[in-house]
């Protein structure tokens, strides 16, 4: 696996550098932007940023949550489509929230086990081109009409028709992001988890607006210039992430209705917004790295993907995934100095962290002794998450992968721990540590 | 063989209509089971209340309750009440809430369970009336009553042992109550030290595993050396044989065990190879085993077939025939084909497979006897002979498998609704359906889950003992 073995001849993949579109509202500045586009602004802004010479990549490997039917291998279209040499060859991962994630670990793997140099990788998404489907019942009825190798008669049309009964069946379905195996909404999920966890609206509130000031603070300072490249769109180039509030508090946030239940605590303003966007991290065997004159930023020490019941505590997968991560890297939390967690919703965040912090959840669900232990707010999401920022799909392990990667560079701090909560309950956890 | 009134029962236009009609029917109300194997939480979101004033069970509750998906309420007798249930409440999510003893919660609880291992005086069994009485009517349909008591012939006080028993009626009273809804009440006596064992007999007795099993007593003890248990394909890797598997309870039971993960051996007579060959089809199993269980050769032929799989984990009796007439005109093939078949065999095939080592470690021996065989039945002199003796047999088979964490236990199947209980006449076979506290006959697969039940490792606190799936029919005067 990923621990790293310290045999002369094993490369270690390092990571380079990170580019990531700005992220915005769905339906706003990129609502024209597919995926693909979306992946093209971000690789081109990684390659002009680095001045990475073209025939020196290897290989992109993207990912993606909601692909393109006509062109699922959105990797592949990246590079036919900026125009890398053919050899550079693509591939496409999905493993919703922490598809990101995987695609660049997929990479750091590769490069580890000596298949590539130098490998683009990382995802997005546009929920703004989420394709609106027929119902099956309506293609498999049509399939006669559009396969058939005779001669259409009036009579297999009409026997097409009379199976397009009743209209309710044979509307487009609006797309939404529920679990197949449940049906339910990731927010409903969410909302099941705050209510399970005693997690409060105000203490969700709260870490929402935490977030925002973070993030705002982090586009103030020019502290994400290093890894936001402006995107060209017909309205014109767009330079920052617009889904952050740096007015927002807790009092205004309070006016805000809960969307998943009634009586619920989750609120627009307290979960992630449906974003366009995507990221890219340039990953290269450090041995390459160096002879080209680069200056890596971190390496990976572990990772872990886990998967729990999703028709339990859907979005916990962290709780499990981060002490498993740090376990294969041989560290303890204390070894740890920043820690960096998807924040699909405040009240998941808080969930996952309050499963950490007990002893309990150590012992019964961990086969600890010990509590895992509690972040040091200070050091935890250090420059926003999710909710302020937004969350493309594919996008959002990537993005943290480059923030926490510069992050440690620029902090000169050793070590750090990532955590995704992803549909389907998974989760996903890695180390990552400054080369 | 549908049951008429449950169906009409599914039917609310057909409800309504009975009772506007003013006919002199009760509709039974149709169990809730579940359907598909074992899962990790099958309480999920179910709502529990316990009690246990002053009771030694509380945290084995917690930790058995959580991981199962339920949502405890929890009287607070005193402040440490809740206490155990705030750990495993946190790990899993399911943070217990705390009631008063007259609160009313704003749910119909799904199940009420009562922990009297504090009660041991006579006199304190008044605590049972005080808990049950406000809330037995807000049981949701299909609702589960579970008292927990220390085993009466333990080693408490001569007062503490009455209290234990005297549970055993008040279950078996309050199950002919509320099994009009479907509902089920059943005591667990559990032992000193096998506080662990009851996660898995609670898995089984508060979900839709047991709807046909109301008005049970069961003990669990730590005399079998404890083995893993398994909530999620509990039988993988383990071998099960079953005989007389080519239909009815059998067939049930080999499907219930295959969907859990057991290589099911089939047996069934020569006769039946057809059925026997569809059924082992359907399961992916192995070839059917054909002998005819009388034959004197066959305990030997058996031996061998199982060697060849390694072995047999489980051993399910489930073979069994009745040739019923009064004593007085019984002729005596008859007499001896019943106990040949219903007992001897069983006897003679037992013994030879663990003289020969065939039973593995940690097996399950499970018979299937009958409540004809414990309550007796008009021409069933031969039957009931048989399935009598069958119950001494598992208790004294229990006792010499124990050290090799091993089990003997029969199950005690009440009116189901098979081809034999088919071949009742009407107007009996009526009667006997709705004699049970849930007014309606069980179902092969109720039987089914309580051998899975039984077969799985996590039952090896149950040993020696008999398990009745009647749905509560028991006659009291």
């Amino acid at each position: 696996m990923a621990t790293k073995k310290k045999k002369k001849s094993a490369p270690r993949a390092v990571i380079v550098s990170g580019a990531r579109t700005p992220f915005v509202k769905a339906f706003t500045q990129y609502t024209r932007m597919d995926a693909i586009d979306l992946g093209v602004a971000a690789v081109r802004g990684l390659l002009g940023r680095t001045e990475l010479p073209w025939r020196e990549v290897d290989s992109i490997i993207w990912g993606g949550v909601i692909l393109p039917s006509g062109a699922p291998n959105v990797g592949r279209e990246i590079a036919l489509d900026i125009g890398l040499p053919p050899s550079v060859e693509g591939m496409t991962v999905t493993r919703a929230c922490a598809t990101g994630l995987q695609a660049v670990t997929l990479a750091a793997a590769a490069i580890e086990r000596g298949e590539a140099d130098v490998v683009i990788a990382g995802g997005g998404d546009s929920t703004s081109n989420a394709e609106v489907k027929l119902p099956q019942k309506v293609v498999h009825a049509l399939a006669p009409l559009m396969l058939g190798s005779k001669g259409v008669s009036p009579g297999d049309v009409l026997g097409v028709l009379s199976q397009l009964t009743p209209i309710t069946e044979i509307l487009p379905k609006r797309p939404q992001i529920a679990e197949r195996s449940t049906g339910q909404l990731m927010g409903e999920a969410a909302e099941d988890m705050a209510r399970r966890n005693e997690i409060a609206r105000e203490d969700q509130d709260a870490f929402a607006v935490r977030s925002h000031h973070r993030a705002a603070a982090a586009i103030a300072s020019g502290r994400f210039d290093r890894e936001v490249i402006p995107v060209e769109t017909e309205q014109g180039l767009v330079h920052h992430d617009t889904l952050v509030r740096a007015d927002t508090s807790v009092e205004k946030l309070k006016r805000l209705r809960p969307v998943f239940a009634k009586d619920g605590t989750l609120t627009a303003g307290n979960s992630s917004p449906l974003t366009d966007g995507a990221a890219a991290v340039l990953l290269m065997s450090e041995e390459k790295a160096r002879a080209l004159g680069y200056t890596p930023l971190a390496a990976f020490r572990s990772w872990s993907y886990v998967g729990v019941d999703p028709a339990d505590q859907l979005l916990m997968g962290p709780a499990i995934a981060m002490p498993k991560a740090l376990e294969r890297a041989g560290m303890t939390l204390a070894d740890i100095d920043l820690v960096d967690m998807h924040e699909a919703f405040a009240a998941q965040v808080l969930s996952v962290q309050k499963m950490l912090a007990s002893k309990s959840f150590a012992q019964l669900r961990l086969g600890r002794d010990e509590a895992f232990g509690e972040f040091d707010p200070e050091a935890f999401n250090v420059h926003g998450g999710s909710v302020s920022l937004g969350h493309p799909f594919g996008a959002t392990g990537a993005r943290m992968v480059t923030t926490v990667a510069n992050e440690l560079h620029l902090s000169d701090k050793q070590t750090a721990l990532l955590g995704i909560c992803a549909a389907g309950g998974l989760g996903a956890g890695a180390v990552l540590e400054r080369v | 063989m549908s049951d008429f009134l449950v169906e009409a029962g599914r039917n609310p236009q057909m409800r309504k209509a009975i009772s506007a009609l003013g006919l002199p029917l009760s509709l039974p109300q149709a169990l809730a089971r579940p359907s598909g194997p074992w899962t990790e939480q099958p309480l999920q979101d179910k709502n529990v209340l316990i009690a246990s004033p002053g009771g030694a069970l509380s945290e084995a509750l917690a930790v058995a309750l959580a991981p199962m998906g339920a949502n405890p309420w929890v009287v607070a007798y005193d402040d440490a009440s809740l206490a155990p249930f705030a750990g495993p409440g946190e790990a899993y999510g399911r943070p217990a809430k705390g009631i008063g003893l007259e609160d009313e919660i704003d749910v119909r609880p799904n199940a009420l369970i009562f922990d009297a291992t504090g009660l041991t005086q006579v006199s304190e069994l008044e605590a049972v009336h005080r808990f049950f009485r406000p809330r037995v009517r807000a049981l949701a349909r299909c609702g589960r009553v579970i008292v927990l008591a220390r085993p009466p012939q333990g080693p408490g006080s001569i007062e503490a042992g009455v209290a234990a028993r005297a549970f055993g009626g008040f279950i078996r009273s309050v199950g002919k109550e509320i099994g009009r809804y479907g509902s089920t009440a059943n005591l667990i006596h559990v032992a000193e030290g096998a506080e662990g064992r009851l996660a898995a007999a609670l898995r089984f007795f508060l979900s839709g595993r047991s709807a046909f099993v109301s008005g049970q007593e069961i003990t669990l003890t730590d005399a079998v050396k404890a083995s893993e248990p398994r909530w999620v394909r509990p039988l993988e890797g383990k071998v099960a044989l079953i005989t007389g598997a080519a239909r009815g309870i059998g067939a049930a039971t080999a499907r219930a065990m295959s969907a859990e993960g057991a290589t099911v051996l089939v047996l069934d007579r020569p006769a039946d190879d057809g059925p026997a060959s569809q059924v082992a089809r359907e399961l992916g199993a192995p070839a059917p085993l054909l002998f005819d269980i009388t034959d004197p050769d066959t305990p030997a032929g058996l031996v061998e077939a199982l060697k060849a799989h390694g072995g047999a984990d489980i051993i399910v009796h489930n073979a069994g025939i009745t040739r019923d007439k009064t004593l007085g005109r019984m002729k005596p093939d008859w007499w001896d084909l019943a106990l040949d078949v219903n007992l001897g065999a069983v006897v003679r095939t037992t013994h030879a497979i663990l003289e020969s080592g065939a039973l593995n470690e940690h097996g399950r021996v499970i018979c299937l006897t009958s409540v004809a065989g414990l309550a007796g039945n008009v021409g069933q002199t031969n039957y009931a002979t048989a399935k009598a003796g069958l119950v001494e047999f598992v208790r004294r088979l229990g006792a010499e498998l124990a050290p090799s964490g091993s089990t003997a236990n029969a199950i005690a199947p009440g009116f189901i609704e098979t081809r034999m209980t088919a071949a009742i006449p009407p107007v009996t076979r009526e009667a006997r359906r709705r004699l049970s506290s849930l007014s309606q006959g069980g179902l092969p697969e109720d039987v089914a889950n309580a051998l899975t039940f039984l077969a799985s490792p996590g039952a090896d606190g149950i040993n020696g003992q008999v398990l009745r799936v009647c749905g509560g029919s028991f006659l009291g005067a």
